[in-house]
């Protein structure tokens, strides 16, 4: 395996039980309790209405969720088919460019992309793609890998095509190091969602966003709370998905 | 096939190897070279060779595994050289010299999977796992839910072996199965291995780097050089009476007359007289005449009384297995 296969996160790193969801809640209680005493002027109380503040996470939600989504569905498949014999030339540049793609700024690929395409919520989400399907795709290309040879030979040996191998023996064991990839997707894709109030999709970088355009320190704050509290939920989330779908066994 | 041609094997050969060669891309000496063997129906063959000499490669040309760069590979009188390898594994039971089995299934699901494979049906699938585990020696309800890692490394080789017998192939082909397994454990294996096939009498091509393995258990051995010269391929007592050449007679080591005591058995020795009443040991016509002579000398005494298998007892003295030990030469066992 290349240098470059081994930035990593550990597979099945374990659930830190409840502390995670328990702070993301703290911080929110907290934050809303602030709101709730604190004297807001006319634009603080208008960007930081209820229905504003869920309209803004929703948005970033929906971003997340379908970025993620796209993620999994172009960066697994492709994962598998470079790791096939016959695209064993390809695995390495194609790793190499996507490596290269990462040093890119999220905030450049936006920007970019906005100005050569147009904004709203589908670029958005092409953006947040692009920048998020190199863990997923690298950590499958490494699952895939790192399943001992001798298992797989076995089953070709008892006369399992290579789909049947495929499915059965090498995607079950490379579960773990999938889901660790998907789960660091998932958490670039909450940071990198909030750039996505540049191209006109909303979500809870258009709160940080406006309080720094009005210099209202408590929409900001808001808007960061919200950010970390959801990270934190979202890892908290994977990691569960993560211990229900490792095989038992291993 | 329809059409034999004139290299169509008789019928009691099973496995037939015809100029049998492999060069792995990129290298440019031959693992395995222009190989030709036949191995008979229900017969236990035994490759032994140092390491690199090319006898994996060889196992798994036989499954296709490894597709042959040169040759042609009969069994049971087919031509398989280029028929589908997917099928023709199912037919095939191999147990790989890593044993392989599939962490994230139980014993029963890594045992049943060539039934899966072959359609079987679920009860079907069920008592064929119960049965093969028995065989093994495992009990299927301490057994059968476990997962590989809470095996012991002896365990997980026999559910490799039950594994490889689900499908009940015609042939088996064995990688050094008993590799990985302390001495003691493994000599019960190997007997329990020697029982089982009395049982089921596959054909078997069973690979390992032990001369002594190979003088246990194999009917004949193939005993190879580099390059997968095949240097003798003849019965264990042959091998240990007349070696071909002194290749063989270094591969075999020291000692072979009297590790050829151990392949003859008190039954191959003929004559013996009435039995004395004094001290003299007791052995069975089953004993080999290692294990016989053994007791003598433990003893302090050289006669013996041969009791059991029907034949009425007899007398053997030391001198009776010397001669005898000394007359048997590369006749089977
Ligand atoms: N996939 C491969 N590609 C290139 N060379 C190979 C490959 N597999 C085996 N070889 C070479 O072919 C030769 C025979 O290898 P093989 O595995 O058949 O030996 P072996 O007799 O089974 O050895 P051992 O007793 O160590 O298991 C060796 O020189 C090995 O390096
Ligand atoms: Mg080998």
């Amino acid at each position: 395996m290349s240098a470059a296969d081994t930035v990593t996160v550990e597979a099945g790193a374990p659930v830190r039980g409840w502390a995670l969801p328990a702070i993301a809640v703290t911080l929110v209680a907290g934050m809303f309790g602030y709101l709730h005493t604190a004297h807001l002027d006319s634009i603080e109380a208008r960007l930081l209405a209820t229905d504003e503040i869920l309209a803004r996470t929703v948005e970033h939600v929906r971003l997340v969720a379908a970025s993620t989504a796209a993620v999994i569905v172009i960066a697994v498949p492709l994962g598998v088919l470079l790791t096939r014999r016959r695209a064993r030339l390809l695995a390495a540049p194609v790793l190499a460019l996507a490596n290269a793609g990462q040093a890119i700024p999220s905030i450049g690929v936006l920007v970019l992309l906005a100005i050569l395409f147009d904004v709203g919520f589908a670029m958005a989400v092409i953006a947040l793609v692009a920048y998020a399907a190199l863990p997923v795709l690298r950590n499958t290309m490494i699952g895939l890998r790192q399943v001992d040879r001798s298992v797989i030979d076995a089953g070709r040996g008892m006369g399992m095509s290579p789909l049947q191998v495929l499915l059965k023996i090498e995607l079950p064991l490379a579960v773990p190091v999938m889901i660790a990839g998907i789960r660091i997707a998932l958490i670039l894709n909450v940071g990198v969602a909030t750039l996505a109030t540049y191209t006109n999709a909303g979500g809870l970088g258009s709160l940080i966003e406006s309080g720094i355009v009005f210099n209202r320190m408590p929409v900001l704050m808001t808007g960061s709370v919200l950010t970390v509290a959801l990270a934190l939920l979202v890892d908290w989330l994977a990691g569960l998905t993560e211990q229900v779908l490792r095989p038992r066994g291993l | 096939m329809t059409d034999p041609t004139p290299s169509t094997p008789p019928p009691d050969v099973m496995i037939r190897l015809e100029g049998l060669a492999k060069r792995y891309p990129g290298q440019s000496a031959d693992a395995v070279s222009a190989l030709s063997m036949d191995i008979r129906r229900g017969e236990f063959v035994v490759f032994v060779g140092p390491s690199g000499c090319g006898k994996t490669t060889t196992l798994r040309m036989i499954n296709r595994l490894v597709e042959p760069s040169a040759g042609r590979i009969w069994i049971d009188g087919e031509d398989v050289t280029d028929v589908d390898p997917d099928r023709l594994r199912r037919r095939i039971g191999y147990v790989i010299q890593q044993i392989g089995l599939i962490p994230h299934m139980t014993v029963a699901q890594n045992v049943g999977l060539v039934p899966r494979l072959l359609g079987w049906d679920k009860a079907r699938i069920r008592d064929r796992v119960d049965e093969l585990l028995d065989l093994v020696g495992l009990d299927p309800a301490v057994f059968r839910d476990r997962y590989p890692k809470q095996l012991s490394g002896g365990q997980q080789q026999r559910v490799g072996v039950a594994r490889a017998l689900a499908g009940d192939p015609p042939v088996m082909l064995m990688d050094e199965p008993f590799g990985a397994i302390d001495p003691i454990t493994r000599d019960r294996l190997q007997d329990e291995f020697l029982k089982l096939q009395e049982r089921i009498r596959k054909t078997i091509v069973f690979v390992t780097h032990d001369i002594d393995e190979a003088l246990k258990l194999g009917d004949r051995i193939a005993i190879f050089g580099e390059g997968s010269r095949l240097a003798q391929f003849a019965t264990p007592l042959e091998i240990l009476s007349a070696p071909a050449d002194d290749y063989v007679r270094s591969f075999v080591g020291s000692g072979a007359a009297i590790r050829r005591l151990g392949l003859l058995r008190v039954a191959d020795i003929p004559g013996g007289g009435t039995p004395p009443s004094d001290g003299a040991v007791r052995v069975t016509e089953d004993h080999t005449v290692y294990a016989a002579l053994e007791k003598m000398l433990e003893s302090g005494t050289d006669r013996m009384v041969v009791g059991g298998n029907g034949r009425g007892e007899r007398s053997l003295t030391l001198r009776d297995l010397l001669l005898a030990a000394a007359r048997a030469k590369g006749e089977p066992r």
